[in-house]
């Protein structure tokens, strides 16, 4: 055993307490006493959860870049094609309660150079989270929500990406049953690359559509979060 | 490709309207409680989202039971505890009026503590006191 002094530095943590992680944990043992839900449920959902993240589908618009039969695969079954990269939306979530079998509806939809596709919720913030993981605070705004399938073009716009006016743009609704990814164009300066290359600059904006694909950029923008202009009455 | 069987909230049966009225314990949170960007900032971490953050999406899911995966109208009422849709239309009221100051996703937990208590779930006092306990608990070092 060295007697050199251990040189690893642990990486930084927050070192308090904040009272909205009380209130987090104090709101879901209360749920758990009162029975709303199990703490073996809670602790299954939680560690599912923790699994999901954009790579998968950024893998999936890989593959199918690079493999014509898999694309033909992905835009007729998404849940067939999503297993290829280790996502199973039936058997992969937790089925302690709800009914898995209704999520399970993926939507591959594909780009063309004159077609560009574009995923919202208008009604709540319904996202294909199993191979796409939890979705970013913008989408959930009623601010993006409602303008995107109002003004699309402008929408898009706000997030960098002008489109010509000869492109068409179709918005997918998400709902409760079906969900929907972007497959979108591959971008020229990729010939060549791999599967891992290529699905490096697929982000997760890519895949949600107000991106696309670009040699070099690897990262989402971060986008602002406006209130919407006229406040909030649902018709309840 | 809007689609048209979106599963909106039914207008039909209805849901009650917001309610707005401010909770005082949720109010001295807002007031006092400091956000994860700030703390991050603070320790010079870099995670974009606060580690409670999967536990509270996890307990907005169970907490929907099959309202997560059922269009609104097929959801039997008290089949579950607090369906998402309703849920999600709260936390949209609330998060454009009372909570509106407060960043993400730490107005989303407030919203859930609000519609919580506003629904019956929980108590606001029994509430402050278990955030007493979890909090003596956590620094009983």
């Amino acid at each position: 055993m060295s007697d050199k002094p251990h040189e690893h530095k642990p990486a930084p943590m927050v070192d308090e307490v904040s009272d909205f992680e009380a209130l987090e944990i104090a709101v879901r043992e209360l749920a758990i006493e009162k029975g709303l839900f199990s703490a073996e449920d809670h602790r299954r959902w939680t560690e599912y959860v923790h699994t999901l993240g954009p790579l998968p589908a950024a893998r999936l618009v890989a593959k199918a870049w690079l493999d014509p039969e898999y694309k033909k695969l992905a835009v007729t079954d998404g849940v067939k094609a999503s297993l290829a990269v280790g996502v199973d939306w039936i058997n992969s979530p937790p089925t302690g309660f709800g009914t898995p079998s209704d999520y399970c509806n993926l939507r591959v939809l594909e780009d063309t150079p004159k077609l560009k596709h574009v995923v919202v919720c208008t009604l709540c913030s319904c996202y294909p989270r199993p191979i796409l993981g939890q979705s970013p605070e913008w989408y959930r705004t009623p601010n993006y929500r409602r303008r995107l399938v109002r003004w699309p073009r402008q929408v898009l716009a706000e997030f960098g990406l002008q489109l010509p006016s000869d492109v068409e743009i179709r918005v997918a609704d998400s709902n409760q049953k079906t969900r929907y990814m972007v497959l979108p164009v591959r971008p020229a300066g990729t010939e060549g690359w791999t599967e891992d290359q290529l699905t490096a600059i697929v982000t997760r904006d890519c895949l949600i559509g107000v991106a696309m694909p670009k040699p070099g950029v690897t990262t989402n923008i971060k986008r602002p979060v406006h209130p919407a202009v006229h406040p909030v009455h649902h018709d309840h | 490709m809007i689609a048209s069987d979106k599963n909106a909230r039914s207008s039909e049966g209805g849901c009650p309207k917001t309610d707005l009225k401010l909770i005082a314990l949720l109010e001295s949170i807002k007031r006092r409680g400091r956000g994860w960007e700030d703390l991050a900032a603070q320790y010079g971490v870099t995670n974009p989202d606060p580690p409670w953050k999967i536990a509270l999406d996890a307990t907005c899911d169970l907490l929907a039971g099959n309202s997560m995966v059922l269009p609104a109208d097929q959801v039997v009422p008290g089949s579950c505890a607090l369906p998402s849709v309703e849920r999600r239309a709260e936390e949209d009221d609330l998060s454009a009026t009372i909570y509106a100051d407060v960043p993400f996703p730490e107005r989303q937990l407030l919203a859930l503590a609000h519609s919580m208590i506003r629904h019956g779930l929980i108590d606001e006092e029994e509430l402050t006191r278990r955030m007493k306990q979890v909090h003596e608990r956590l620094t009983s070092v």
